[in-house]
C-alpha cells in the first residue's frame, strides 16, 4: 500500500518535472525563432511587391503583429489543444503536416536505432571478452564510425549501394512495410553509424570494467561456465548504464532524421524541418523542435523509470523495489 | 640439490592440497618477471593450515593457483595437485569439474564477490546449478546453507539484495556460497580483513566449526600473524615470494625460528604481556623481482652477514619448524 502510493508521488514528480522542462523548452523555442533576422512574410510572398496594406494583413493573419509574450500565449494555448499552429507555406495545420510524416519518420528512427544498438554492443561484447587484436580493431572501428559526420555517411552509402551497386533505391520511403524497409534501410544506416560507433566504445568499457570485477572472478572460481558468466553477471550488471545511453541516442537520432532525409529525398518530419528553415516557416519549425523536446523528456522519463528494474540499488520515491 | 631439499613438506597422495616446488613468472626470455619460487605447501585432509606475509609477498597468488587461476600470461612451474587432481596440467573441463565439486574459495571483500543486482538467493544456487542440481533442490539447499551459517530468517534472506546485508551477514553468505558444494578444499583469501573485529571473531568461528563437521582441509592467507597462529594447525610464512619457515601454530610465537617471522611477531601490537613498543621492519616489503641475490630478507635482517648473499638458503629443521636461514639459532623470541 505504502510502496503503491510512494510510487504513484514519485510518477507525479516525474511528471511534474517533465511538464517544467516541456515549458521552459517552448519559451525557449518560441522566443529564439521570433529573433531571428528575417521576415518570414517577404519569405512567403516569394519577392512580389505588395501594398503595405497587404502586408500588414498577411502579418495580421499570421499573428506576427503580436508581442512576443502575447504570441507566445497564444502559441502554447494552442498547444495545449494539440494546435500547433498553420504553416506559411503549406497553408494548413502544423498538427497534420507533422502526424503525416510522423510515421515515415518514426519507423526511420525506430530501424536505426535497432540497428545502433544491436550492432553496437554485439561488437562492444565480443571486444571486451576477446580483448587483444579483435579489442584494438573495434576500438579504431569505434572511432571512426563516431567521427563520421552522418551527411558524409549518407553519401557514402548512396554512391555504394544506390549508384554503384544498385541494391537499395536512392530516394522515396516506398510503399507497404516491404517496400518502407527496403527503402529506408541506407537512410537508416546512415544514421546509425555514429550512434554505433558511441555505443561499440560506451558498451566495450561497461563491459570491460565488469569483466573485471571480482564477482566475475568469484564466479568463474565456482566454475560456472563463460556463456552463464556473460549473461549473468557481465551483461546484467552493465545494463543499467547502457541503457541510459542508448535512450539519449535514441532520441536524438530523430533530429538527426534532417539530414538523412534531405539526403535521401524522404518525405518525413526531418526533411519538412529542413525546408520549413529555408522558407523561414517558423510555425512548422517550432511544432517539430517542440515534438523534438517532448521525445527526449519521454525517453528520460521511460529510461528513469525502468532503472529501478534494473539496478535494485536504485531506489524509486525512498523505498527499493 | 640442497636448496629445495623438503623437510616436513612431504608430497602425499592423500594431501587436499600438495603445492611442490611451484614457480611462476609474467613474460619470458629476458624480461619474465618472477613471482613465486620454490613454493612447497600441504593441505591435509581436514587440516587448518596457514599462509602469512606482508601484502605482495604472494600468499593469494599461491591460494589461486590451487583453482588453476594464474595471473594473464603467467607461466608456472612445479606441481599443484588438489586430491590428486594435477591442477597446472589439467584442460578447461577438468579444472571446471576441479572448481565445481572440490575447491572452494573465499575471497576477501564479501561486497565485492556477490553480484550486487542479482538475489541472494541467486548467488546460493549459483554454484549448485553449475554443477548440475536442479534448480528446486538448489533452492532449497540454499535455505539449509543460509540456516547453518546463522542468518535468521532464510526464506526472506534469499529473496533480498547484497546492499541491505552488513557485511559481516554478507562474509556469513559467501561462506555458505563457498560450503555449498561440499568441497575437500576451502581457499580463505583474508576472509576477515574486510570486517570489524568483533565480527571477525565470529566469522573465524564459523569457519572452524563448520570445516571441523564436514572434514574440509583449509588454507587461510591473512597477514596476520596472531589469528593465523591462533586457528591453524600449521602456518607457513611467506616473504617475497618464498616460503621462509614452516611451524606448527602453537609453536610460532613461542620459538619463531626465521628472523622475517620474528619481525611480524615484533610488528603486530599484543593484549598480552609486556607493552613493548611495536617495531616495524626497517625498509619496505620486497618482490622477488627486486629482492637481493642469496636470501631475500637479507637486506632487512639484522643477522644478515655475507654467506646470506651467496645462495638462496635451503629450508632445514630446527626446534619444530623448518626454516630458510642459516643461522635460526641467533633468533631469540
Amino acid at each position: 500500500m505504502t510502496m503503491a502510493r510512494s510510487l504513484a508521488a514519485w510518477l507525479g514528480r516525474r511528471a511534474l518535472a517533465a511538464l517544467v522542462t516541456l515549458l521552459v523548452a517552448s519559451i525557449l523555442i518560441y522566443g529564439s525563432l521570433r529573433l531571428v533576422p528575417g521576415d518570414p512574410v517577404l519569405a512567403v510572398t516569394g519577392g512580389r511587391r505588395l501594398t503595405p496594406d497587404q502586408i500588414a494583413a498577411l502579418r495580421a493573419g499570421y499573428g506576427l503583429d503580436r508581442g512576443l509574450v502575447q504570441g507566445y500565449l497564444e502559441w502554447l494555448g494552442g498547444v495545449l489543444r494539440l494546435d500547433l499552429g498553420t504553416s506559411l507555406t503549406y497553408q494548413s495545420g502544423v498538427t497534420t503536416l507533422l502526424t503525416g510524416r510522423l510515421g515515415v519518420s518514426g519507423l526511420l528512427v525506430a530501424y536505426s536505432a535497432v540497428l545502433a544498438i544491436a550492432f553496437g554492443l554485439a561488437v562492444a561484447l565480443v571486444s571486451a571478452v576477446k580483448g587483444g587484436l579483435v579489442d584494438r580493431a573495434a576500438s579504431i572501428v569505434a572511432a571512426l564510425t563516431t567521427a563520421t559526420p552522418t551527411f558524409v555517411a549518407a553519401i557514402g552509402l548512396l554512391a555504394l549501394f544506390a549508384v554503384g551497386l544498385g541494391w537499395f533505391p536512392a530516394t522515396g520511403a516506398g510503399t507497404g512495410l516491404a517496400g518502407r524497409l527496403w527503402h529506408l534501410t541506407l537512410p537508416a544506416v546512415a544514421m546509425a553509424i555514429a550512434a554505433f560507433g558511441v555505443l561499440a566504445r560506451v558498451g566495450n568499457a561497461a563491459f570491460a570494467g565488469e569483466l573485471g570485477r571480482e564477482h566475475v572472478e568469484v564466479a568463474r572460481s565456482r566454475g560456472v561456465s563463460g556463456g552463464a558468466i556473460i549473461r549473468r553477471h557481465v551483461v546484467r550488471n552493465a545494463l543499467a548504464p547502457l541503457l541510459t545511453i542508448a535512450g539519449l541516442l535514441v532520441a536524438s537520432l530523430f533530429v538527426g532524421t534532417a539530414v538523412v532525409e534531405t539526403a535521401f529525398g524522404v518525405d518525413g518530419v526531418g526533411s519538412l524541418l529542413v525546408s520549413s528553415v529555408s522558407r523561414r516557416d517558423f510555425p512548422v519549425v517550432q511544432g517539430i523542435a517542440l515534438v523534438a523536446v517532448a521525445l527526449f523528456v519521454l525517453v528520460n522519463t521511460l529510461v528513469d523509470l525502468a532503472l529501478p528494474f534494473i539496478d535494485p540499488r536504485v531506489t524509486v520515491g525512498g523505498l527499493s523495489r | 640439490m640442497l636448496m629445495d631439499k623438503e623437510t616436513t613438506a612431504r608430497p602425499d597422495e592423500r594431501d587436499v592440497l600438495g603445492i611442490s616446488r611451484l614457480g611462476l613468472a609474467v613474460g619470458s626470455g629476458e624480461r619474465a618477471t618472477p613471482l613465486l619460487a620454490g613454493v612447497t605447501v600441504r593441505v591435509g585432509r581436514g587440516e587448518t593450515v596457514g599462509l602469512v606475509g606482508e601484502s605482495g609477498s604472494g600468499k593469494s597468488l599461491t591460494a589461486r593457483t590451487a583453482l588453476g587461476m594464474l595471473p594473464p600470461g603467467a607461466r608456472a612451474t612445479g606441481r599443484v595437485t588438489v586430491s590428486g587432481v594435477d591442477v597446472l596440467a589439467a584442460g578447461r573441463r577438468t579444472l571446471r569439474d576441479l572448481r565445481r565439486t572440490r575447491v572452494s574459495m573465499i575471497f576477501q571483500d564479501p561486497r565485492a564477490s556477490i553480484n550486487p543486482v542479482r538475489r541472494i538467493g541467486d548467488y546460493l544456487t549459483e554454484g549448485l546449478r553449475a554443477r548440475g542440481v536442479p534448480a528446486r533442490a538448489a533452492a532449497g539447499q540454499a535455505l539449509d546453507l543460509l540456516d547453518r551459517v546463522g542468518i535468521r530468517d532464510p526464506r526472506a534472506a534469499v529473496r533480498r539484495y547484497p546492499h541491505q546485508f552488513s557485511g559481516g551477514m554478507l562474509q556469513r553468505v559467501v561462506i555458505a556460497g563457498a560450503l555449498s558444494t561440499e568441497p575437500e578444499l576451502l581457499l580463505a583469501d583474508e576472509p576477515t580483513t574486510a570486517l570489524d573485529v568483533t565480527t571477525q571473531a565470529e566469522v573465524v568461528g564459523l569457519l572452524r566449526n563448520l570445516q571441523r563437521d564436514h572434514g574440509t582441509g583449509m588454507l587461510f592467507v591473512t597477514h596476520d600473524l596472531d589469528l593465523a597462529a591462533a586457528v591453524c594447525d600449521r602456518v607457513y610464512v611467506m616473504y617475497a615470494g618464498r616460503i621462509v619457515e614452516e611451524a606448527p601454530g602453537a609453536s610460532l610465537f613461542a620459538a619463531p625460528a626465521h628472523p622475517y617471522t620474528k619481525a611480524l611477531l615484533e610488528a603486530s601490537p599484543s593484549v598480552h604481556g609486556d607493552k613493548a613498543a611495536i617495531k616495524a621492519i626497517a625498509g619496505r616489503p620486497r618482490s622477488l623481482a627486486e629482492s637481493p641475490s642469496g636470501c631475500s630478507f637479507r637486506d632487512r635482517c639484522p643477522l644478515a652477514g655475507d654467506d646470506c648473499a651467496e645462495r638462496v638458503p635451503a629450508h632445514r629443521p630446527h626446534g619444530a619448524s623448518a626454516t630458510a636461514c642459516l643461522r635460526p639459532e641467533q633468533v631469540m623470541p
